[in-house]
């Protein structure tokens, strides 16, 4: 009887998440093997392909082009995760204190998140080739676009993506903020923590899960970017804002170079698991239980 | 054992129907009888165009069904669809590298047997078949339209100023600075977005450069520092006309401009014409070719196949696709497209052309043009990003050497081709 019970509720279990492996396998799984099986082609993309080896891997190392986007995406990824996570926390504080409208505020706050990064790209684009230049000149200044600037394309790049993702970092940091209790802060007043002490010694520590949390996905995320750099720039001026994602669906689908791409695509995901898995192992030594 | 033969057989049910799901969308059966031509093309701008004919054909045809697609960005959705192996029956594509990869991977088929091939010029299928990155028998396309590209200019303002058309490449210059002490802007350039540093790249180079120079590196008789430095020298000189921070300003931002009349000339092709005139549909327009030479004999016009029509290999009726084509072929439909697009017929009869290409029109009659270099360049190399790129850093040498270096890489496969079809010939 009690046996039954139990394989009856694994069953439902089994039920639950096999289909979802199968799915899971399909879509994401069999094209991830492909993938590292035409990395050792010259595949176009179509038509017929040959075995080339280790030609594509070793090709990666020497190619300056793909060299650069490893730079540029790094570069890009570690500022906005660190400006990301600094912003959003400074306004999770404020949106958890005591204040006036702060539920509208919350809402208002998480707007970016909603709209497509695409069509934040064409916004921030207008904004960066008029409107900022115009502006500029207005105060004396050269009055040249961020965006045709090989120095300063990238700064462009990251206030968009900080501007959007800001607003999820928020919310899972506002979320955080909660989980700590009140109890903790009183007795910290007691020994007379205020301000920067309260924040450094109790705040933090009890919400570092929550960093982990917005560390990782926000590296996750921004060393995948696409939509803005599409929407911003096409990898330009002088490809000096191609990231790996831009240049693996740019020269692997339309240009031709679906083998060299997919073995592009093979380190990249091997670097994005190794970085994350890192980033937690770090992080959770550091994590603080109550 | 019963219930694993349950559980096995609900896990069965969603794999069975995801794979059903695949299929379906992989056939395209003919629906209630017709056969159904499916026809995909890659100028978003001739969307219209194709809708209008697409309506048309299916009106006047009741054996054959035709299905017209323009999605944006066809091409990379066109190499996608063959990853899955997956073809339309016709593509409408351009005559650049893109159908010399489709030929060597044996998409396209051979439409020598096709009877309309014999109307259209000479000129532009010697132009396809050069396109081969190694000579076949056969003819892969029927040349539709073909496009030019030089130098727009804005004919009221020119009148207005009493500017005369340059044909000489100082006389360009001339009449650059000339412009320029008028207080007017001489040239509006869109180089954010990087396809368009390959108009004035192209207008230069067949003007400088041989036009099979592509095909002579390939087999290792030339090199493109030397064969492209008067033309990349020509360049800078060229763009120290523009307007300020030409990397600023998009495609659409140049046509704007040049639209509003806020510069003289703009170095672009006749296709750009529909977009200025979507703007100012009042506005002026003429061209000339681009007057790279000393002498105004050497001067070629830089025109090449804009939209050619390519039956698939795994197209299953021929016949109807054949029919097709010959509807698209017929006299009216081609100056329909014409009118709309302002594009220059590849068929061998009398069209009226559009008032735009005026002064590309001897050049036209007299067959003294030569393709697009970039038709050439293998789209991973990024050439117009590299151009892009010199703009900027302004250093010919680099520039010079660094195409040399990467043709080699880019192109080794095809080279290697090439060697192997030299060996056995």
């Amino acid at each position: 009887m009690n046996k039954k019970k139990i394989n009856n509720q694994q069953r439902t279990f089994l039920l639950m998440t096999i289909p979802v492996l199968i799915l899971f396998f399909c879509f994401n799984t069999l094209p991830l093997i492909k993938g590292v099986i035409y990395s050792f082609t010259n595949f176009k993309g179509y038509g017929d392909f040959e075995w080339v080896g280790l030609r594509n891997y070793i090709d990666l190392f020497g190619d300056a082009r793909v060299g650069k986007s490893y730079l540029f995406t790094f570069k890009l990824a570690l500022a906005s995760t660190i400006v990301v996570n600094i912003v959003s926390l400074v306004l999770a504080l404020g949106l958890n204190s005591k204040i006036k409208f702060k539920s509208a505020m919350r809402g208002l706050y998480f707007v970016p998140n909603i709209l497509g990064a695409l069509v934040v790209g064409y916004i921030f684009n207008y904004f960066f080739t008029y409107i900022l230049p115009a502006f500029s000149k207005m105060l004396g200044g050269s009055g040249n676009s961020m965006l045709a600037s090989t120095k300063w394309a990238w700064v462009a790049i990251m206030i968009v993506c900080a501007w959007q993702s800001v607003a999820m970092n928020t919310i899972i940091y506002i979320s955080g903020l909660q989980t700590v209790p009140e109890d903790v802060y009183e007795a910290g007043s007691i020994d007379g923590a205020t301000g920067w002490a309260k924040f450094k010694n109790l705040t933090l520590p009890l919400i570092l899960p929550f960093v982990t949390i917005n560390m990782v996905l926000c590296m996750k995320n921004f060393l995948m970017v696409f939509d803005q750099i599409m929407a911003l720039t096409k990898g330009g001026p002088a490809q000096s804002t191609e990231s790996i994602s831009y240049l693996i669906y740019n020269n692997g689908m339309s240009g031709g170079q679906f083998g060299f791409q997919s073995a592009n695509a093979v380190i990249f995901f091997i670097m994005i698991v190794a970085i994350s898995v890192g980033q937690m192992t770090f992080m959770n030594k550091k994590e603080e239980q109550l | 054992m019963e219930k694993r033969k349950q559980l096995f057989c609900t896990l069965l049910v969603p794999v069975l129907s995801s794979c059903a799901i695949l299929t379906a969308c992989g056939s395209k059966g003919a629906e209630d009888g017709k056969t159904v031509i499916e026809l995909v093309q890659y100028k978003p701008e001739a969307v219209s165009v194709f809708e209008a004919l697409e309506e048309e054909f299916n009106a006047t045809h009741d054996d054959i069904e035709l299905k017209i697609e323009s999605p944006n960005d066809a091409m990379t959705i066109m190499k996608t669809r063959f990853i899955r192996e997956e073809y339309p029956d016709i593509l409408g594509i351009g005559g650049d590298v893109n159908f010399s990869g489709f030929v060597d991977a044996g998409i396209l088929a051979d439409v020598s047997g096709y009877e309309g091939l014999s109307s259209v010029k000479q000129a532009y299928i010697d132009m396809l078949d050069n396109l081969e990155y190694v000579p076949t028998e056969g003819t892969y396309g029927v040349p539709y339209v073909a496009n030019a590209a030089g130098i727009l200019y804005n004919r009221d303002m020119f009148r207005e100023h009493g500017w005369e058309i340059p044909e000489t490449w100082d006389e360009l210059l001339a009449l650059c600075e000339q412009i320029k002490s008028e207080g007017i802007q001489p040239l509006y350039f869109g180089f954010k977005d990087t396809w368009t540093c390959l108009a004035p790249w192209n207008a230069l180079a067949v003007d400088l450069a041989d036009a099979d120079i592509c095909r002579q590196v390939n087999a290792g008789t030339a090199n493109f520092s030397e064969a492209y430095r008067e033309a990349a020298e020509k360049m800078l000189e060229l763009v120290q006309y523009s307007q300020d921070s030409p990397m600023a300003y998009g495609y659409n931002d140049a046509c704007t401009a040049f639209a509003n009349g806020e510069s003289a000339m703009y170095t672009i092709g006749s296709y750009a014409v529909p977009q200025i005139k979507s703007v100012n549909p009042e506005m002026n327009i003429d061209s000339f070719v681009m007057p790279g030479c000393d002498s105004a004999e050497d001067n070629i016009l830089n025109s090449g196949i804009d939209l050619v029509f390519c039956v698939t290999e795994q197209c299953e009726n021929k016949e109807a696709a054949y029919e097709v084509l010959d509807f698209l072929l017929e006299h009216e439909n081609i100056q329909f497209y014409l009118d709309e697009q302002n594009a220059v017929p590849c068929k061998n009869e009398t069209f009226s052309l559009a008032p735009e290409v005026d002064g590309m029109k001897t050049y036209i009659e007299e067959g003294r043009m030569a393709d697009y270099q970039d038709h050439y360049y293998p789209a991973e190399m990024s050439v117009d990003a590299q151009i892009q790129t010199f703009l900027i850093n302004q250093d010919v040498d680099a520039f010079l050497e660094k195409f040399d270096k990467d043709w080699l890489r880019y192109n080794r496969d095809i080279i290697r081709k090439v060697e192997k079809y030299e060996a056995g010939h």
